[in-house]
């Protein structure tokens, strides 16, 4: 799958440019509040951020370079849903390297996701964060459509 | 909600993640991601386990055993498991302090 199939799942309503949150928990919180604005059918916010806490537990996804992919399944979601944040000041999300994460793509997906959409869409941003100027590219896009292009490798 | 129902909601949606991180570990690790809170995982599932009646707990798992999954979503009026047509009754007011099952193939629904 490559970065042009990831975006059709997202859309500008799931873009936060800055983050407020300042702690790991206060993102999540946030993450999901802008799921919900974004996403109309996502109406029980509480079942997504429990969700994404449990996540959390497991090992925190924190783990490229500023970069954290918070993700899983839920049966809040009706359909694979990627929504994208960012934060200039960075964030304590426990990340491997012990340094504050930048950029967030967070992937929520449906119990059932047939042909395993959602790891192959986690699998292409992983692959795609790996690249330096990347990275630095999407924290300095003006905007969505901007974002979008760098992340295309555009 | 049915407050028993968010329970099952929860224990499935940590399930089904514990279950995708044993099935892709190789995968997921390639990507980079640290799995060794897993032990953990299951704990918060075994104690999410243990906040639920014990025969909505033995009917979940009956369901999850057959069917793999136990809750599913309820989307322009179907089962999403067997796909019967369920009744626009079973959203009234005076249903929601009910766990209500499919009539047809007996999984639990979830509107969501």
């Amino acid at each position: 799958m490559d970065i042009a199939e990831v975006l059709k799942h997202t859309s500008p309503d799931l873009f936060l440019p800055e983050l407020q949150a300042t702690d790991k928990a206060g993102v999540l919180a946030e993450l999901v509040e802008g799921l919900v604005t974004g996403t109309p059918t996502i109406t029980k916010p509480d079942a997504v951020l429990q969700m994404l806490e449990s996540r959390e537990a497991l090992g925190s996804t924190a783990v490229g370079p500023g970069v954290a992919f918070p993700h899983g399944r839920t049966l809040a979601v009706q359909k694979l849903t990627v929504l994208i944040a960012r934060s200039s000041a960075g964030v304590d999300f426990d990340s491997m390297d012990g340094e504050k994460t930048h950029l967030f793509f967070v992937l929520i997906a449906p119990p059932q996701d047939s042909g395993h959409k959602y790891i192959k869409s986690l699998a292409a941003l992983t692959d795609a964060l790996q690249d330096d100027a990347r990275r630095q590219g999407l924290r300095d896009a003006d905007d969505y459509d901007a974002f979008c292009a760098v992340l295309g490798g555009e | 909600m049915h407050p028993q129902l968010q329970k099952l909601v929860l224990l499935q949606d940590i399930e089904a993640n514990i279950k995708e991180a044993e099935e892709q570990a190789s995968e997921l690790k390639e990507m980079g991601f640290n799995l060794d809170g897993m032990a953990q995982l299951k704990e918060k599932a075994e104690a999410m386990s243990k906040e639920l009646d014990h025969r909505h707990l033995g009917y979940y798992r009956r369901l999850t055993k057959r069917f793999g999954h136990a809750v599913v979503p309820v989307i322009d009026n179907l089962c999403t498991g067997c796909f019967a047509n369920i009744p626009a009754s079973f959203v009234s007011a005076t249903n929601e302090n009910l766990l209500q099952k499919c009539e047809s193939c007996g999984r639990i629904l979830y509107w969501p």
